[in-house]
C-alpha cells in the first residue's frame, strides 16, 4: 500500500506551498526515484485545475552527459527550457536520487561550463521567483541515497522527512499556517533589532542588521521549511566562529571550520579536514569572503545532522551563516556566484544577543516559540 | 544485455574461486540489487553439475525485526538455516545493498542479541571451513550505495569493482593464476623470515615472523584479493607506524592514525578524526592492543581507497596490520573480540627482512 504520508505531502505542497490555481502551468522536476510523490503531485494539481507536466530525470543520465558531452553540447540550452522558465506559472522541484555522489569525479570545469551556459535563464527564473510571477517549491522525496548520507535506514528517514513537514498530522496546512503566523510575529520583533551578536564556544561574531529585512520562511518555497533570515551589513561582521557541524557544499565536506571576521571580511579560516576547499571557495570572487544570509533555524521537528541542507538549516535552535551571495529580498547586497550556508549548532553553550540584549539562550527564543 | 564483465566474475567465482564440482551443493546470500550477478552465477554453477540455491537477504526485513522483534524472535533461526550451513560445500556471500546504514539506528545490544543466536551457525562454518569440507567466497556487486560511499559514480565503481577483479579482461582466471604464482613466490620468501622491519615517514616498527605462516590470498576465499598475511609473534611488536589510508571500524571512519608499541602492545595511539573510537576500541578487551595480523596488499587493479575493506586492504603497494583477533591457520594465538585492519600506503616506505631491503616503493624487490 502506498504511504499516506505522500499524499498528504502532495496535498500540502500544491494547495499550499505552490497554492495552484485554475489553468496554472506547473513543472515537476524529480528523479525517477521519486515516482510516487511526482504522480501524486500530478494528481493534486489536476485537482486544483492546473495544468501539470514532467520532467522526469533517469539513474545514471547526468553522469554520462558530462562524460561525453562536447563544448557545444555542453553549453547547448534547449529552446523548450528558455520557454519554460519564462512561461510557467508554477515550479516544483523534487530533490532525491540514487546516489548523492554520480557527479563527484566529472571535472569541475566541465561542471562550470555548463553552469555558466544556462546563468542568463537561471537568473530570469530567480528573477520571476523573486518578483512573483513563478511560484517555486523545492522539496525531498525520502530515498536510499539521501538516507544513507544521513546515516539511516529508508523507514527512519522517512519519518525524519515527513516529521520535518508537518505530515504526521490531521491538518499540515493548518499546522504550517500556525508556524507562519508565529514567525510573522517574530520577524517584526527582528525588524526593530540594530545587531545581532552569537557568543559561544571558540565563538563571539557581531552583526549589524539594522535596515534590513528578515523573511518569514514558512514552507512556500521550500519544503519542510521553518527558519527567518536577513542579509547582515556587508561590512559589518566582526569576530570569530567556529562550527562544531560539517559545512558541506558541492558534495563536499569541510570539518571544523573556524572563520575570524574584520570588517565583514573572513580573514582567517582554518579547518581540521578540506580547509583546501575552503580556501578556494573563499577565493572564487571579491563576494565569497562576505556573509550573505544570517538565519535562525527554527523547525524543532528536525534535530538531527542529516547532511543536506534542506533540512540541516532549518534545525530548530540552530543559527546559519552564508558566506557569498544575499538574497536581495533581504536587502542584502553582497554579490557572488557562491551560497555556502554553514550551520551553527548554537543549542549547546550558545547565547545570542539583539541590541546587546539575550534574545535566544541553547537553541531557546526568549520571545519566540513555535508549539510543536 | 548482461554487462559481459558481471558474466566473467561469475564464471571466474565459480571455476576458479570455488572450483565447482558436479553434485556440490552451493548456497547463494545476496540482497536483491545484486541478482544479476546472481543470475548468472546461477547460470555458470548449473554448467558444471554442482545444486546452486539461493537466499536472498532483505536488510530492510532485518530492521524490522531488530526494531520491532522480541528477544525471543531475535533469537530465532531457521533450522533450515542450520541446515544450510551443514550441509553445504560451498557459499557465495553477495554484498550488494541499496543503502549501507539500513541498521546504522538500530542499539548495539540487540544487534549483540541476534549475533549471539546466530554464533552457532558461524562456528559450525568456520569449523567445516576449517577441515575444508566448505568453500567460502564473499564478493561485492557495484550499486548505487556503495558507489556512493566510495564517493563515485555508479559507473565508475562498475569499473572500478570489475578492474580489481580482472573482470575486464578477457581471460581474468589467467590473471588470477598469474597473481596468485607471484604471491606464492613472496609466501615462500616471508615464510624463511625472521624479523621485518618497516620504515617511512612517521614509521619505524619491528615485527617478528618467525615460525609464523605466510598465507597466499589470491581470489578464492575473498573475490577480488591479493594480498599475504600472516599473523606476527604477539609480544614481539617495536616502535611506531602511522596509517594514513582511511578505515572504518563499526561504521566509523577513523584518520591519522599512530600507534606506539612497546613489547607487542599498543603503548599509545592518537588518531586525527575518530580518536575516541579508536580509544575505544583498544580498550575493548585484554588482547585488542596487540596485532593480529600484519599484510601486503598486492593488487594492483585497486588503486584507491573507497571504503570498502574488502577492497582498501588489497591496494597494491599498501600493507595492512590488524589489532585484535589474528588467524589461527598463520600461527597467531592472538584473540580478542575485534579485528581492524589499519592501512598504509607504502609509495614512501620501505621494508627490511632480517636486516635486507626485500620492498621498496610499493613493489616487492626480491
Amino acid at each position: 500500500m502506498a504511504d499516506s504520508r505522500v499524499e498528504k505531502l502532495a496535498k500540502v505542497l500544491v494547495q499550499y506551498s505552490l497554492h495552484i490555481k485554475k489553468g496554472d502551468w506547473v513543472r515537476i522536476d524529480g528523479a525517477a526515484v521519486a515516482e510516487d510523490l511526482i504522480r501524486a503531485a500530478y494528481v493534486e494539481i489536476l485537482k486544483a485545475g492546473g495544468n501539470p507536466m514532467t520532467r522526469v530525470s533517469l539513474t545514471g543520465f547526468s553522469y554520462e552527459f558530462y562524460k561525453h558531452a562536447s563544448k557545444e553540447q555542453l553549453t547547448f540550452v534547449p529552446p523548450t527550457a528558455n520557454l519554460e522558465t519564462d512561461r510557467l506559472d508554477a515550479s516544483l522541484s523534487i530533490w532525491g536520487g540514487w546516489n548523492s555522489k554520480e557527479l563527484s569525479g566529472v571535472d569541475p570545469k566541465k561542471l562550470a561550463v555548463s553552469q555558466a551556459s544556462r546563468k542568463a535563464m537561471f537568473d530570469r527564473y530567480l528573477k520571476r521567483i523573486g518578483t512573483g510571477s513563478l511560484k517555486w517549491c523545492g522539496t525531498l522525496f525520502p530515498n536510499n541515497s539521501s538516507a544513507q548520507d544521513a546515516e539511516m535506514s529508508l523507514s527512519e528517514y522517512e519519518d525524519f522527512v515527513y516529521r520535518a513537514g508537518k505530515l504526521e498530522e490531521k491538518n499540515p496546512v493548518a499546522a504550517w499556517q500556525k508556524v507562519s503566523r508565529a514567525q510573522a510575529g517574530y520577524v517584526r520583533f527582528l525588524n526593530t533589532l540594530k545587531t545581532i551578536r552569537i557568543a559561544g564556544p571558540d565563538t563571539d561574531l557581531s552583526f549589524n542588521v539594522a535596515g534590513r529585512k528578515w523573511i518569514n520562511c514558512d514552507g512556500h518555497e521550500n519544503f519542510p521549511d521553518g527558519e527567518i533570515f536577513t542579509g547582515p551589513v556587508e561590512n559589518s561582521a566582526e569576530g570569530s566562529i567556529r562550527y562544531s557541524f560539517p559545512a558541506i557544499y558541492g558534495g563536499r565536506e569541510v570539518e571544523n571550520v573556524r572563520l575570524t571576521f574584520k570588517k565583514g571580511k573572513v580573514v582567517e579560516a582554518r579547518a581540521d579536514k578540506g580547509e583546501d576547499y575552503l580556501q578556494a571557495m573563499l577565493d572564487l570572487d571579491s563576494g565569497a569572503r562576505y556573509v550573505g544570509e544570517l538565519a535562525f533555524g527554527t523547525n524543532y521537528s528536525i534535530q538531527r545532522f542529516t547532511k543536506n541542507t534542506l533540512f540541516d538549516e532549518k534545525i530548530g535552535g540552530t543559527m546559519h551563516i552564508a558566506v557569498g551571495a544575499s538574497l536581495p529580498e533581504s536587502g542584502g547586497r553582497n554579490k557572488s556566484s557562491l551560497h555556502w550556508d554553514m550551520v551553527c549548532d548554537t543549542r549547546k553553550g550558545f547565547t545570542v544577543y539583539g541590541n546587546g540584549r539575550p534574545i535566544m539562550k541553547n537553541g531557546k527564543h526568549s520571545r519566540f516559540q513555535i508549539a510543536d | 544485455m548482461t554487462d559481459p564483465r558481471v558474466v566473467r566474475m561469475a564464471e571466474t567465482i565459480t571455476n576458479y574461486s570455488l572450483s565447482l564440482k558436479p553434485g556440490e551443493r552451493v548456497l547463494v546470500l545476496a540482497s536483491v540489487p545484486a541478482l544479476p550477478l546472481v543470475r548468472e552465477f546461477y547460470a555458470a554453477a548449473l554448467n558444471t553439475g554442482a545444486l546452486p540455491f539461493v537466499r536472498t537477504l532483505h536488510p530492510e526485513l532485518d530492521e524490522l525485526l531488530y526494531r520491532r522483534g522480541s528477544d525471543e524472535q531475535l533469537r530465532f533461526v531457521p533450522a533450515s538455516d542450520k541446515l544450510d550451513v551443514e550441509t553445504c560445500s560451498a557459499r557465495l556471500a553477495v554484498r550488494g545493498d541499496e543503502n549501507l546504514a539500513t541498521l546504522a539506528g538500530i542499539d548495539p545490544a540487540r544487534l549483540a542479541v541476534g549475533r549471539k543466536a546466530r554464533k552457532p551457525l558461524l562456528d559450525t562454518f568456520m569449523e567445516r571451513k576449517g577441515r575444508g569440507e566448505l568453500k567460502a567466497c564473499l564478493t561485492q556487486y557495484p550499486t548505487n550505495a556503495s558507489a556512493q560511499e566510495a564517493g563515485m559514480s555508479l559507473a565508475d565503481y562498475a569499473d572500478f569493482v570489475f578492474g580489481a577483479c580482472f573482470c575486464d579482461q578477457p581471460d581474468p582466471i589467467a590473471e588470477w593464476k598469474k597473481l596468485s604464482a607471484e604471491q606464492q613466490h613472496y609466501v615462500d620468501f616471508l615464510n624463511n623470515v625472521k624479523t621485518l622491519r618497516v620504515e617511512g615517514p612517521g614509521t619505524d616498527l619491528t615485527v617478528s615472523v618467525g615460525g609464523r605462516k605466510w598465507v597466499n590470498s589470491d581470489g578464492k576465499a575473498n573475490f577480488p584479493s591479493g594480498e599475504v598475511f600472516t599473523g606476527p609473534a604477539e609480544d614481539s611488536a617495536e616502535g611506531r607506524i602511522t596509517f594514513d589510508v582511511p578505515t572504518l571500524f563499526s561504521s566509523h571512519a577513523v584518520e591519522g592514525i599512530e600507534l606506539d608499541f612497546h613489547a607487542g602492545r599498543v603503548a599509545k595511539a592518537t588518531a586525527a578524526r575518530g580518536n575516541d573510537m579508536l580509544q575505544s576500541a583498544l580498550d575493548t578487551d585484554e588482547r585488542s592492543r596487540y596485532l593480529g595480523e600484519f599484510a601486503f596488499g598486492l593488487n594492483y587493479g585497486v588503486r584507491r581507497a573507497t571504503r570498502n575493506i574488502l577492497f582498501d586492504e588489497k591496494i597494491g603497494g599498501t600493507i595492512h596490520l590488524a589489532i585484535g583477533a589474528g588467524y589461527p591457520e598463520t600461527g597467531s594465538t592472538n584473540r580478542s573480540g575485534i579485528h581492524w585492519d589499519m592501512i598504509k600506503d607504502m609509495k614512501e616506505g620501505r621494508v627490511h627482512a632480517d636486516g635486507k631491503p626485500v620492498y621498496e616503493n610499493g613493489r616487492f624487490i626480491v
